[in-house]
């Protein structure tokens, strides 16, 4: 056993001093495998803690919620369905929502408009997301202005800029009265953007929905569960996708990383038949082969780990988030919060570790296999 | 002993290109005695060096080590039988560049597991006995030619071999430092070690060295094999 | 289809392991028709060094699939939320027939890589190949078993399809919206508990009979075998009631995740131990008198037994443990 640690030991030192000595070819093979590795990670962690934000944001939302549509398109919903479909069995609350988009032509920025249930901003105020705020370069107690449906602006006192853990939630957040909010948007005084309904028995969701079908054949009725599932699906699509793309990059790379290990410099092979002349054996040499592989692939792998963990979390996957975010690339800018997982690194290292290392296991045993009489030929 | 039975080896068999380099040759090599192959070049000196240092395996015929036969061992015993009882000296001082000569020497020992410190010592101390123990750390590449050639013996000896195997060890050294190789060997020979050399360099041939000279044409043995 | 990055990790690994196994199985099928030790042939001197990429390929097959086995339970775990009415990964996959059937082929290929390896440190021991023949049919079945994996993986992730919200109409529903799936079907819990301590009891007994008097060692080798069925099923039904604290979620999966502190990998991975060393006892006995391996059989058979016992005591012994601990109590 102690025999068997020493020679690892003998081995793993000489395999680093060869590795040095071969600065120039293996440097270069690092550098490709790092930054392939580093472009995967990027992928892989944004779109994973985008949807883990868009996840956090849905939790909060409410358990059922009901639009209308007509022709297949969204309208706003009548209030006097309130009364009816809160009076279903099981149904707690059935609140209306009013909210919104707004595109700001001057800054050319996307804002959510919303008139929140608790603690409503008075008239003539509104409170600001994070981002909103910067861009618009506000603090409280500033006035700021926005043009309404009518094309006239109009103007605000900021009440207060709204600090909250999930930057996704409230970064183009922009809370009115509904006051407000009705003049500015100009949606009708007896309409709503949608119905909340507060239902507490799960198992009752079906025979509502169902009821409310019934009650109004426009209506779109929308469970939290099916909109987390749907964006799950979304999110993990596109970062799958991201990925074939990707996959094209690593077939170069494995295709370099193949040509690398199969053409084995005339030193190299001098070298190996030395190895083998002087009393190595085959296993050994595979062995020294292992733990090349194993060096340049952990090397690679953590640095273009912890480089893509800074590039997304650190400056917000600076390089390439607008292809990612792809919902709007007018979205004001926010951080992510920093998330890391056992399964990301395993589907990190099964993608780019797996592959390199299956690639050389021919190539590393056809060097561990040249004649020991090599030399003296 | 050493026997070898009418054994040989062949290239590319059954192709257009086929080489027997050694053809049915049976040889005795006594422990502690000095053989010398010698014949001109493609004789197959090279060839019968490599299998009777378990390098390769012959195509036909048995090869026995102390009464064992190690004809068809699996190529990891035949390697740990290598490096336990034969040091080889080829004919290039083939040692691996940018690494130390100290590294150098203790090469053949680090697949056997022992620890840094003892094989340091040893590595050290054979360099000491062939009078380069002050070239230790330098590298290769900076050394002459006659010290490279001794770090290539204390390479060799390493393991504590019971049998060199050199192949053709002068033909790239000058007149003197073939004379000092000579006197390398002659010290060897009187610690009990078997030497085996395959040279067609006359200083080697008419050095006295060797018990037995066995030459060697086309593959087989001309002259001088003795056979139990 | 679901293009999950981890299913997609999934498919590409299963697909290279599976491309290099065959590639493998190829040389082997040439190695058990032209193998002939006492030939010094150029073409037996080749085989002879294909046996070392062979057995390269299997180690790496062997270190991947359980990378792969412990990943492809994740990935269920982290999708299930995409089915209507799953609730953890083995609603993921019950999702599709091919689900379990997938599991179980890369559970089947680990432990016949490892059996595998075992012959292959074995076969290196003796000086004439003893095994050179058991080790290379053995490979001829486990190639076709690592294809099937993947094309089982392949069609199961490839024909999932998630609930998803459409555009022309509001809400999907299906009969079990309700949103509690069915538990996992299991034995009653403490009959169970009673027959894991028994065959826990049994078999280190055997194991340890075999250990001392070279006695039995097929019994011990069936015993771990069994025992490995009879832990996973007791997993299920109580063992996992206790880690859960919760009296009827029966998932061997759920131990997988974070809120259990990972407990799922240590104890999952003793368990295969536990049974392919105890198996591999049993793989081995046949061939105590076949060539040069009478002297090192003995040492090696010894050595896995010993694994074996020390991987099943330190498995009850966590169970134990985790059981007298737990705040749950099954008998009141």
């Amino acid at each position: 056993m102690a025999h068997m640690i020493e020679r690892h030991r003998h081995i793993i030192d000489f395999t680093l001093a060869t590795l040095l000595r071969r600065k120039g070819k293996n440097g270069g093979l690092l550098l490709v495998y790092t930054l392939i590795i580093f472009v995967l990670a990027s992928v892989l962690f944004f779109t994973e803690a985008i949807r883990r934000e868009a996840m956090l944001v849905l939790q909060e939302s409410p358990e059922i919620i009901v639009q209308r549509t007509q022709a297949g398109r969204y309208q706003t919903v009548p209030m006097s369905w309130c009364a009816g479909i809160g009076s279903i069995n099981g149904v707690g609350s059935a609140q209306p929502r009013l909210w919104g988009y707004h595109y700001d032509r001057t800054r050319l920025a996307n804002y959510t408009f919303m008139v929140p249930a608790q603690d409503p901003p008075g008239a003539g105020h509104v409170d600001l997301g994070g981002a909103v705020a910067r861009m618009l370069g506000a603090a409280t107690g500033d006035t700021v202005a926005f043009q309404g449906h009518d094309g006239a602006p109009r103007a605000f006192t900021v009440r207060k800029v709204l600090e909250q853990e999930s930057q996704l939630l409230t970064a183009d957040l922009v809370l009115i009265s509904e006051q407000d909010y009705r003049l500015f948007s100009g949606v009708p005084a007896d309409q709503a953007t949608d119905l909340v309904l507060q239902v507490r028995n799960p198992r009752e969701y079906a025979t509502i929905v169902e009821k409310i079908t019934r009650m109004h054949h426009d209506a779109r009725p929308i469970l939290r569960s099916e909109i987390l599932r749907t964006y799950d699906a979304v999110f993990s699509w596109r970062s799958g996708l991201m990925l074939v793309i990707f996959s094209a990059a690593t077939l170069a790379f494995l295709i370099f990383a193949w040509d690398k290990a199969t053409g084995l410099s005339a030193e190299e092979r001098a070298e190996i038949g030395i190895l083998k002349a002087v009393g190595w054996d085959t296993s050994d040499i595979l062995l020294l082969k292992f733990w090349e592989g194993t060096a340049i692939s952990l090397t690679a792998f953590l640095a273009g780990t912890i480089l893509a963990y800074l590039h997304v979390f650190h400056t917000s996957a600076s390089l390439f988030a607008p292809v990612l975010k792809g919902w709007s690339t007018l979205y004001p800018s926010f951080r992510l919060p920093p998330l890391l997982d056992f399964q990301q690194v395993v589907t990190l290292f099964i993608l780019t570790v797996v592959p390199y290392t299956i690639t050389t296991i021919v190539p590393s045993w056809r060097a561990a296999t040249i004649d020991p009489d090599a030399v003296m030929r | 002993m050493i026997s070898i039975h009418n054994i040989s080896k062949v290239f590319n068999a059954g192709r257009p290109n086929e080489v027997t380099a050694v053809g049915g040759v049976s040889l005795d090599v006594r422990m502690e005695q000095t053989t010398i192959l010698k014949g001109p070049s493609g004789s197959g000196k090279t060839t019968l060096l490599g299998l009777i240092g378990c390098m390769a395996r012959p195509s036909a015929g048995r090869i026995f080590l102390k009464q064992r036969e190690i004809t068809s061992l699996p190529e990891r015993f035949l390697t740990d039988i290598r490096r336990t009882t034969f040091g080889f000296i080829f004919q290039q001082c083939n040692l691996i560049k940018g690494i130390t000569a100290l590294e150098n020497v203790m090469l053949p020992a680090y697949p056997t597991g022992e620890k840094f410190s003892t094989l340091r010592g040893r590595a050290q101390a054979t360099l000491a006995m062939l009078g380069v123990e002050k070239r230790a750390e330098a590298k290769i590449e900076w050394l002459s030619g006659g010290e490279a050639q001794r770090v290539a013996v204390a390479r060799a000896l390493i393991n504590n071999p019971a049998v060199i195997i050199a192949d053709e060890p002068t033909a790239h050294l000058d007149t003197k430092l073939s004379l000092e190789f000579i006197g390398i060997m002659r010290e060897l020979k009187s610690r009990g070690t078997t030497i085996i050399i395959a040279s067609h360099d006359p200083i080697i041939c008419e050095s006295w060295l060797a018990e037995q000279v066995v030459e060697l044409r086309d593959g087989r043995i001309v002259a001088g094999a003795t056979m139990s | 289809m679901i293009l999950h990055p981890g299913i997609l990790a999934l498919l590409v690994s299963s697909l290279l392991m599976g491309l290099i196994t065959l590639y493998a199985c190829g040389y082997g099928i040439l190695i058990l028709r032209r193998w002939d030790i006492t030939s010094g042939s150029e073409l037996q001197l080749a085989l002879e060094r294909r046996t070392y990429l062979i057995s390269t390929v299997v180690r790496y097959l062997l270190a991947f699939q359980l990378v792969s086995l412990f990943l492809y339970l994740r990935v269920a775990d982290s999708i299930y939320h995409l089915f209507t009415g799953a609730m953890c990964a083995a609603g993921t996959l019950s999702a599709h027939w091919l689900g379990y059937p997938t599991l179980l082929l890369k559970l089947t290929t680990f432990f016949l890589a490892g059996i595998w390896l075992i012959l292959n440190h074995a076969d290196e021991q003796g000086y004439d190949y003893p095994l050179i023949r058991p080790k290379y049919f053995l490979l001829l079945l486990m190639a076709p078993l690592t294809t099937a994996e993947t094309v089982a993986q392949a069609v199961f992730f490839t024909v999932l399809r998630p609930d998803v919200i459409t555009s022309c109409c509001g809400s999907l529903f299906n009969n079990n919206a309700s949103g509690i799936g069915p538990g996992m079907a299991s034995p009653p819990p403490l009959p169970m508990l009673a027959l894991f301590y028994t065959s826990s009891i049994v078999t280190v007994m055997t194991g340890l009979r075999f250990y001392r008097r070279k006695k039995g060692a097929y019994l011990f080798a069936g015993l771990s075998a069994l025992h490995f069925a009879i832990t996973l099923v007791a997993v299920v039904s109580v063992i996992s009631l206790y880690i859960y604290e919760l009296p009827a979620h029966h998932c061997p999966f759920c131990l997988l995740q974070g809120e259990y502190d990972y407990a799922g990998y240590p104890l999952y991975l003793v368990i295969l131990a536990a049974a392919v060393s105890g198996v591999g006892v049993g793989v081995l006995h046949p061939f105590r008198h076949r060539g040069s391996l009478g002297e090192t059989l003995p040492a090696l058979q010894n050595k896995l037994a010993a694994t074996a016992l020390a991987a099943l005591l330190i498995f009850s012994g966590a169970a134990t443990c985790k059981i007298l601990y737990s705040s749950l109590s099954l008998r009141g």
